[in-house]
């Protein structure tokens, strides 16, 4: 009985090993960039342990944030090389995964999907980020919640708006939580301030707005 | 002979799931490359059309495709410029305004993360993503 086994599993063995294929060290990439980065850079390296060249026929992103690049058109027997995919992170928070499509000549594996994970560090969570009152609303303060992020630590914030109608009192309440409660002067007029959340020896800014907004639409 | 063959399949297929087992297992936690969407928060275009003026058209797509063509009124809102676009969004916003976001097809995730964000981070009701993306607007233009 295991005669039959052994037999199937090496001739398996003798056609992977024969057909050109790229072997690829990781089909999925985990990246890490610092909260100042622009940009996440995945290196995918390949292999072709084949005997015949393969030849890539496309390359694309899943999305117009990502871009991929390949070091050669054609991959001679036993040669290796890598595709550079490049996350262009933009304003993204959190988690955020994208895929590069790679299309070769192989018969047998023509699509390989290759997937770059890259976990965005977030400074400061705001919650809400927009408060807003309806004209004539009593113009009682609004809280909205800053929570600083696992990995960093921002003793204070300073609370800035653009807007002298609408003011801003920052609370600080301990194990990195800040409360600030905004205010607008009156709620007749359709204003709005954009609020600027800055932590103590940060660059990064961080926003929030508030308005005044017209009643809602009657259907 | 039968008995043999099928006990050597089951062996095989045995095998085989012992990875199947060990990658399940290993990416529990891992999300989808896609946000979950749930069926109450899609619209499809014959809906949002019937939705009239009292619908804000938002366009998650790049800034160049945008700028080539977007649905009529539609607000630019993308993740690359969130920050910025973001409030100029909200000065359109009002309360029982209908929200409806697209990106390019029905493939694209981009709509779905501006859509998550939109009710999650500024806390908005009635956010919706359409179904199909542009493509599909197109279609029924």
């Amino acid at each position: 009985m295991k005669t039959p086994i052994v037999a199937f599993a090496l001739s398996i063995l003798i056609s992977l090993s024969a057909r050109a294929e790229l072997k690829w060290e990781q089909t999925t990439l985990e990246l890490h960039p610092t909260a100042a980065d622009k940009q996440a850079i995945g290196h995918f390296k390949y292999q072709n342990p084949g005997k015949t060249p393969v030849r890539f026929k496309s390359v694309h992103a899943s999305c117009g944030c990502t871009t991929a690049q390949t070091q050669k058109d054609e991959v001679p027997a036993g040669g290796t090389g890598e595709i550079t995919a490049t996350f262009n992170i933009g304003d993204r928070t959190g988690t955020q995964v994208k895929t590069v499509t790679v299309e070769t000549d192989d018969p047998t594996n023509t699509k390989t999907v290759l997937t770059l994970r890259t976990i965005i560090p977030q400074q400061l969570e705001i919650s809400p980020t927009f408060v807003f009152w309806k004209q004539g609303d009593k113009p009682d303060p609004k809280t909205i919640t800053v929570k600083v992020g696992k990995d960093f630590t921002v003793k204070h914030i300073k609370v800035t708006s653009s807007s002298p109608d609408f003011q801003a009192k920052v609370e600080e309440k301990g194990n990195g939580e800040f409360k600030i409660d905004v205010q607008p002067q009156e709620t007749k007029n359709l204003i709005a301030s954009t609020l600027t959340i800055q932590p103590e020896d940060s660059q990064k800014v961080f926003y929030a707005t508030a308005r005044i907004t017209n009643s809602p639409t009657v259907q | 002979m039968t008995s043999s063959l099928v006990r050597q399949v089951l062996i095989l297929a045995a095998v085989a799931l012992i990875p199947g087992v060990g990658e399940a297992v290993y990416f529990r936690h891992k999300i989808s490359w896609r946000s979950a969407v749930l069926p109450s928060e899609m619209v499809t275009v014959d809906q949002a059309r019937a939705w009239g003026g009292n619908v804000i058209w938002v366009d998650a797509r790049p800034d160049e495709e945008f700028a080539r063509d977007h649905v009529p009124d539609a607000i630019s809102l993308n993740e690359d410029r969130w920050n910025d676009l973001l409030s100029q969004f909200l000065v359109v916003w009002s309360p029982g305004k209908k929200v409806v976001v697209y990106c390019s097809s029905l493939s694209c995730n981009a709509s779905r993360e501006v859509a998550r964000r939109l009710r999650r981070e500024a806390q908005l009701p009635d956010v919706f993503v359409l179904e199909g993306g542009w493509e599909a607007w197109l279609k029924k233009r």
